[in-house]
């Protein structure tokens, strides 16, 4: 647990020690901490229960009691936005931690101690990189059948070894460096070492990697919900009702536009704000 | 070594090269040359070279001594017009042939550099692109500025990469990988020396090189630039090196000449207190080893912003010394700018 | 006090030592010069036990750092410390300058050496007393090195290197990325530095008159191979290598 507290402080100090922001970056910033800020307290917003059908008044057009109008099933879009905003940010937050979890330590180990894990490692990446992304993610949600929790698996499975791999690299590129050196042989312990030297080193290349890759880790979670792997109905998650407007594409478009429009604000934003910390730390590489 | 009259001769060069017409001017002048670099906001900007002078002739080799930060490199990369886009001559001038070269468009620079002043860099690696064979590289070279048959080039580059002392043959089909430090750097001193340059400049040539490599090839620069009667520039922090060879030294502080001369005169008496504890402050092999060296007091990087730059680090330095000193000649061949240097000239003059 | 016997090293099939023998004394300063490329700073990787040995021995006050393992490896291990070339590269970006320099006494809290005795609980006082054997005053403590000049950052590691009172100090070439004017402050200190605590040095350089400055004894590394071992002051002797001969040809001044 050390490790974990350890991460995320010296992450915090990171991204307090910035100063001057880009704009773009401050707008994907504002943007986020807004949409955040409106999963958080989403159960207050809400003019409707986003689960109760009122087949009288199924697509119907935005009115005072529902903003965005109601779905195929006479469902408030409106709230199913805002509370499906939970799943798809909860899990793609979830995600993102556990990757980070599993494939900043393994990095280390292999990077510095290199050797058998070393190996294994490296093997295994290059056997996941032959694959796309999501392909593979779809394969794997599908065998383990469909559920949000398989879809995280499926996802954390595809996503982790890109994070070692980076941290592998940079390890290796340090570890040579004089001031490692000078570490061992004033006598640090491999663990101090990886703890106290590397690890500094590569959080913000990592927290660089992250930002950039919710957006991704979002359009893969909506993705597979859209094809049904994911959320099961009648719970609310983007990429669901992405799924469930398809029919309706023609006639009322805007039962994909808005779930499609809070995808994209969300993964602009991420965007942002992950271009932005790689031009303020400098971590022109990824 | 056979060489045929016609590969040694300049082929085509739109100033005709008579030695005996030149020989009397400067081969290069600079005047008055200052750098600056833009500041972010374009207001304020940094003299990070101020009010430099010197002239180079024909033949002669000046060696440019200073350390890091001293803008001995600035000046040479606004010489060959490379300096980088956030730094700006912001006054004086430089003078090829009396061709003023701060005027020149892009396009003429880009003829002028290697046909009329060659570079050599510290980066020998840098020198050659990784996966194209050297000859190749070279032919390419040759081609770009002259107009000569592949055939005529190839044995053009042949007879210069033997010029250098290099296996010709082998090194033409080398990739530069295959070849030392040592040998990259004599390909590049033939690749600087085939076009018959008025002037090289040379930016710490051996820096990254071992002892022995770095006197042999430097030997080597003195011997071919004997033969071919051009100019050196020769940058670097190794006093030994520019004592050693260089006919003239200019000694930079803080973007300032503060003292030039002939090397001789220099060595053996040396008149600005930098220069002094320049000599003094490095270990020098001797049947004698001190107990300790001379050290000059404070940072490279301190350098006062008015008056004389060595000003804060100078043991000599008094009030006067935040007025800028003026270049002052003692002798013939020697000038010094420094207050204290001239309060004991005139001291030694009035009690003689 | 350092016994190195018969030392060979190779990586792949170049052979980087070849057989290389040599003692070293308590408070002697021994200079290893040659070429790049002719293992001098290999040798010193050998000594730390930075890298493993092909063949031969290596013993420091008695001990073969070979047979050693974990434990009281690392114990054995902090007689020897190191200055490193690259001041720019030897001391960790993200670390202020007192955390670098107490790093070694946090990893030995048995150590007490002479000069911290009394303070050896208070971490920003023993590098305060370590800033100022190198010269630079408590104002350094809290800066982080990027805001420290090439010779600053080289004193920081010489502080470093004396915190844990080592017998044997390797400064693999520690002037030769500094300026000139600061060349000589660095040396000066190591010698005084030396004097005040007896430590031994491994004095790695391809400058001459630089070792000739600092050592008792040079030995002169070609390829590999020590091809001459003698004192300072028989440097200009007739007897020398030839290759001794040629490196001190280059280094003269005419």
């Amino acid at each position: 647990m050390r490790f974990v507290y350890a991460f995320f402080i010296k992450t915090y100090l990171t991204v307090m020690k910035m100063k001057n922001w880009p704009p773009t970056a401050l707008l994907g910033l504002i943007l986020l901490i807004t949409i955040v800020l409106i999963t958080a307290i989403g159960p207050l917003l809400i003019p409707n229960d986003p689960y109760m059908a009122n087949m009288a008044e199924r697509l119907s057009s935005p009115s005072l009691t529902y903003p965005f109008g109601t779905d195929h099933m006479g469902r408030c879009i409106f709230s199913r936005i805002v509370i499906g905003s939970q799943a798809t940010l909860g899990i793609t937050v979830l995600v993102i931690t556990t990757v980070i979890l599993i494939g900043i330590p393994i990095g280390l180990v292999s990077g510095y101690i290199g050797g058998r894990v070393d190996s294994i490692v490296m093997r295994l990446a290059d056997g996941l990189i032959a694959l796309p992304e999501f392909i593979l993610a779809i394969a794997i949600a599908g065998f383990l059948g469909p559920s949000l929790t398989n879809l995280m698996i499926s996802v954390v499975l595809v996503k982790w070894i890109s994070y070692t791999r980076v941290v592998r690299g940079i390890v290796l590129s340090e570890r040579e460096k004089e001031y490692v050196l000078a570490a061992r042989v004033g006598g640090c312990t491999t663990w101090r070492i990886i703890t106290r030297h590397l690890l500094p080193q590569i959080i913000s290349p990592v927290l660089v990697l992250a930002t950039l890759d919710v957006g991704k880790i979002i359009l893969i979670i909506s993705s597979l919900s859209y094809l049904g792997l994911g959320a099961q109905p009648p719970a609310p998650e983007w990429g669901a009702m992405l799924s469930d407007g398809r029919p309706y594409f023609q006639t009322f478009p805007e039962l994909m536009i808005y779930p499609g429009m809070a995808i994209f604000i969300v993964v602009l934003s991420c965007n942002l704000i992950g271009e932005g910390l790689r031009d303020k730390l400098g971590e022109k590489s990824i | 070594m056979t060489i045929s009259v016609d590969f040694t001769q300049p082929l085509t060069n739109d100033y005709v090269k008579e030695e005996t017409f030149f020989q009397s001017l400067p081969l290069l002048e600079i005047k008055n040359l200052s750098i600056s670099s833009l500041g972010e906001n374009k207001k304020e900007d940094i003299k990070l070279v101020k009010n430099i002078n010197f002239t180079i002739k024909s033949g002669e080799m000046l060696g440019i001594v200073g350390e890091s930060g001293s803008g001995k490199s600035l000046t040479a990369c606004a010489l060959v017009g490379l300096l980088p886009k956030s730094l700006k001559v912001t006054e004086g001038q430089i003078k090829l042939h009396g061709r003023e070269l701060l005027n020149l468009s892009e396009k003429e620079m880009r003829r002028l550099r290697g046909n009329e002043i060659a570079y050599i860099f510290q980066n020998y690696q840098g020198s050659f692109t990784p996966f194209i064979k050297i000859g190749n590289q070279l032919i390419e070279a040759l081609r770009s500025h002259r107009k000569i048959s592949k055939l005529d080039a190839k044995k053009k580059v042949l007879i210069w990469l033997e010029r250098v002392k290099l296996p010709a043959n082998q090194v033409f089909t080398s990739y530069p990988y295959q070849l030392s430090g040592g040998q990259l750097q004599r390909a590049a001193l033939a690749a600087a020396l085939m076009f018959q340059p008025f002037l090289i400049v040379a930016d710490e040539p051996t820096t990254a090189l071992d002892v022995l490599t770095s006197e042999n090839i430097l030997d080597l620069l003195v011997e071919l630039q004997k033969e071919y009667n051009c100019a050196v520039l020769l940058i670097s922090h190794n006093l030994n090196h520019v004592l050693k060879r260089t006919d003239s030294i200019a000694v930079m502080y803080g973007g300032q000449i503060v003292e030039r001369g002939l090397t001789n005169e220099i060595r053996k008496n040396p008149i600005h207190p930098y220069t002094k504890l320049l000599l003094q402050a490095r270990p020098v092999l001797s049947r004698v080893v001190p107990e300790k060296l001379v050290v000059i007091p404070g940072e490279p990087g301190l350098v006062a912003e008015q008056g004389c730059a060595f000003a804060l680090r100078c043991p000599k330095s008094f009030k006067k010394c935040s007025i800028l000193p003026k270049m002052q000649s003692v002798g013939d061949s020697q000038w010094v700018a420094c207050h204290a240097a001239d309060l004991e000239a005139d001291y030694t003059n009035a009690s003689s | 006090m350092l016994q190195v016997e018969k030392v060979s090293k190779s990586y792949r099939s170049t052979s980087v030592l070849t057989e290389v023998t040599f003692q070293m004394e308590q408070g002697e300063s021994l200079g290893l010069i040659g070429e790049s490329g002719s293992g001098k700073s290999t040798m010193a990787k050998l000594i730390v036990g930075l890298e493993h040995l092909d063949g031969g021995q290596i013993t420091l006050n008695g001990l073969d750092f070979q047979q050693l393992r974990g434990a009281e490896l690392r114990k054995a291990r902090r007689h020897v410390q190191v200055v490193f070339q690259d001041p720019w590269a030897s001391l960790n970006p993200k670390l202020p300058v007192w955390k670098s320099i107490i790093e070694p006494l946090e990893n030995y809290p048995d150590v007490v050496p002479s000069f911290l005795k009394g303070v050896r609980n208070d971490k920003r006082k023993m590098a305060e007393i370590l800033l100022e054997k190198v010269g630079l005053d408590r104002d350094f403590l809290e800066r982080y090195p990027h805001q420290l000049s090439g010779g600053q950052r080289q004193r920081v590691g010489i502080a470093r290197g004396i915190g844990l009172q080592p017998n044997l100090l390797i400064c693999d070439e520690p002037t030769s990325s500094l300026d000139v004017s600061i060349q000589a402050q660095i040396l000066n200190l190591l010698k005084e530095l030396k004097k005040e605590f007896n430590m031994s040095y491994l004095f790695i350089s391809h400058d001459m008159a630089s070792v000739q400055y600092m050592c008792d004894r040079i030995a002169v590394f070609k390829q590999g191979v020590l091809v001459d071992l003698f004192l300072s002051k028989d440097l200009f002797s007739d007897t020398r290598h030839p290759y001794t001969k040629m490196l001190v040809q280059a280094t003269v001044e005419r």
